[in-house]
């Protein structure tokens, strides 16, 4: 009998014993994922929004490593010095394992002498500059740590522009004579070289280029140089910029041509109601679209719609896409600690939501058949988007602005 | 050439509208108010609001948001800038209060992102073949309009009398019998209202933002620098003067200059004509 007890008593002790130890997942601490992201605009409601709809799945799957994920929100604005504090919090105070986020591409190269300082892993979902990752192949020791998930650099977006302005606007437009009119970005600066160069490759001309301050309201003198620039089509590279006023002003000064490009608040699903439809004829690009580009988009688009009640911008697919690669590359090494997580992420061929997504030499994502590239979608009757570019996703055919229509 | 004219006419309208409401307060109150492009603010916003949400046509809206920026002013004067008036910077502190005050609480209300507010006309009229934003039209003409009734206004009734009497001699008004204090809330609601009016036909093809107040105080600032503080044909004269030159600039050279006109401007003031082009000399 007195036997028995000890035996109860010990099984009873192991059993408390096991509850209590660090391989259970419910006492684990979870994997803390930090959020640098400008919370007040769309892009970073986006990034909060999906990080957590990745987070619940993988968490009612059990978690990583048996561990639970979590997260934590920093503001990064658009401001650089909100930005350093942002990762320093992060990163000091909060002790994140991963970080991701990012959108202003200025805020974004501030920041990474602090990320690699805090040699936290740091995947990129909304800045375009290809000087972000051009640091990882000038001292790969010291910026191993940033990856660039989303959106494609500036110079693979320039490039994907020119085969839109080939195919649609000379091929299928028949305009050859372009204007361009940009903000005064980094990621921009970077972008406008490639794009004329591109351009000119393929028998356009590039007859007007001007970039603006991001701040300017009153677009109308530069509207009236590219009307009497003698230009059939204006390409457009906007971010920061005030977009709605841009093509308020556009709309009423009837541009004699149709126009598109980079418009990132046009990317948001309201846009084209808030102003009333002037946006109908717009061409810009997106990175996603309720289309069946992998056999996962329209289940995250649908399910972000219905907990959200509002579609997806372009940040949204890429924090989705980020949490889940992380998880990936957490579970395949074994560990959160940073080194042989990059060697994972390294060699990750993962299949996200609007692409395959793989890293070159300097851990910028590819683009290409079957990964993540651009979607021209265009602002069509009724503020319906229809895809007009690439072919193989098109929806419609792109229709000239409708005051050129009559 | 005439696109410039009609552009450049269109901006000194509503820099002048921004601009005159400015110096009436500070001919009559002596005080600088630095709350005034919250008006004009306050005026967008106000019209988004009642257009946007509560679905009312534009023209009863545009009315109603001025007279609500009207009584903000009125409200402003008579709870926080007369308790202080004694005190040139107590003033000076309390408008710039709130002033970021109202940006927050635009910002906290409505968010960052750009709101839209309707046109008048949303269409282009075409002058000697030159094609104009409508709406800029329905700013150029609502403008004069309204100068010119604030014009006739002070020169014509006895209530404008009152305003030039204290702005000539604010004792010798206030011995006659002329009530000061509540002058001084006539013209600041006066200012606001005339500064939410520029507010709300602006913004159809400006921007409506919370950080939409700084460029238009700067502006007013501007225009009243050069035109002679408390001058009200001054502050015309210079917003006629920058508009232009802005819109040349805009036009001939790059938008992105069009800012350092204005501060060139005020610079050359400064060191040419410190009592600006109609202003009285300092020295009296």
């Amino acid at each position: 009998m007195r036997r028995t007890i000890l035996l109860l008593a010990s099984a009873a002790l192991v059993g408390a014993l096991s509850l209590s130890s660090p391989a259970n997942a419910a006492d684990k601490k979870p994997i803390l994922i930090g959020l640098d992201t400008p919370i007040q605009l769309q892009v970073g409601k986006d990034t909060v929004a999906a990080t957590k709809m990745a987070i619940d799945e993988i968490n009612a799957k059990g978690g990583v490593l048996g561990r639970k994920l979590a997260y934590v929100v920093a503001d990064e604005g658009t401001d650089p010095q909100l930005g350093v504090s942002a990762i320093n919090k992060l990163t000091s105070e909060d002790h994140v394992n991963v970080l991701i986020g990012g959108y202003d591409s200025g805020v974004t190269l501030a920041e990474e002498p602090h990320i690699a300082q805090s040699k936290t892993i740091w995947l990129g979902i909304g800045s375009a500059s290809p000087n972000i990752t051009a640091l990882v192949g000038r001292d790969y020791n010291k910026y191993k740590y940033i990856f660039r998930i989303n959106p494609l650099n500036s110079a693979r977006q320039a490039s994907q522009m020119v085969d839109f302005a080939t195919h649609v606007v000379k091929g299928e437009l028949g305009r050859d004579k372009v204007a361009i009119l940009g903000e005064s970005a980094v990621w921009v600066r970077g972008l406008v070289p490639v794009l004329v160069k591109g351009l000119e490759q393929n028998g356009m001309k590039v007859v007007y280029q001007q970039l603006f301050d991001e701040t300017l309201n009153d677009f109308t003198p530069l509207l009236a140089r590219v009307k009497s620039s003698g230009a059939q089509f204006l390409l457009t590279i906007l971010s920061h910029a005030n977009s709605d006023v841009f093509i308020k002003q556009l709309y009423e000064s009837r541009l004699p041509m149709p126009y598109g490009g980079i418009d990132v608040k046009s990317m948001t699903p309201n846009f084209c109601s808030r102003i009333n439809g002037d946006a109908v004829g717009e061409t810009t690009v997106n990175f996603i679209t309720r289309a069946p580009i992998t056999p996962t988009t329209i289940p995250f688009w649908d399910k972000f719609v219905k907990e959200n009640g509002r579609a997806p911008v372009y940040t949204a697919p890429g924090a989705y896409n980020a949490v889940n690669l992380y998880a990936w590359a957490v579970e395949k090494a074994g560990t959160t600690d940073a080194d042989p997580v990059i060697k994972e992420l390294e060699k990750a061929d993962y299949l996200g939501v609007a692409g395959k997504i793989k890293f070159d030499k300097v851990h910028d994502d590819l683009a290409g058949p079957g990964y993540q590239n651009l979607l021209f979608v265009q602002w069509q009757k009724g503020c319906k988007r229809v895809v007009v570019w690439p072919k193989e996703l098109a929806t419609g055919k792109i229709i000239m602005p409708p005051w050129l229509n009559k | 050439m005439l696109t410039v004219l009609i552009y450049g006419a269109v901006t000194s309208a509503i820099f002048a509208m921004l601009a005159v409401g400015f110096t009436l307060i500070f001919g009559v109150a002596r005080i600088l108010n630095l709350a005034h492009g919250t008006f004009y603010a306050i005026g967008a916003y106000a019209a988004f609001t009642l257009t946007a949400v509560y679905k009312m046509p534009l023209l009863p809206a545009a009315i109603i948001s001025v007279a609500f920026v009207a009584a903000f002013g009125v409200v402003m004067e008579r709870v926080l800038v007369r308790p202080l008036r004694h005190s040139a910077l107590a003033v000076l502190m309390i408008t710039l209060a709130v002033s970021l005050t109202m940006e927050q609480v635009l910002f906290l209300v409505f968010g960052s992102q750009s709101k839209n507010v309707p046109a008048f006309i949303n269409h282009p009229i075409y002058i000697h073949g030159v094609s104009v934003d409508g709406q800029r039209l329905v700013a150029l003409g609502v403008g004069v309009a309204l100068i010119a009734a604030l014009w006739l206004f002070i020169q014509r009734t006895r209530l404008g009398s009152a305003i030039l009497a204290i702005s000539q001699d604010p004792e010798a008004a206030q011995y006659m019998g002329i009530p000061s204090n509540r002058i001084f809330s006539i013209v600041m609601g006066l200012s606001a209202a005339i500064a939410g009016a520029a507010g709300v036909i602006a913004s159809p093809f400006l921007t409506v933002r919370p950080t939409m107040d700084l460029i238009p105080m700067i502006t007013a600032f501007s225009v009243v620098i050069v035109g002679g503080l408390g001058s009200i044909p001054g502050s015309i004269l210079a917003a006629c003067l920058i508009g232009y030159s802005e819109t040349i600039v805009a036009f001939y050279f790059n938008p992105q200059w069009t800012g350092a006109v204005s501060l060139l401007a005020v610079l050359l003031t400064l060191i040419l004509r410190p009592s600006g082009l109609m202003g009285k000399p300092i020295s009296s």
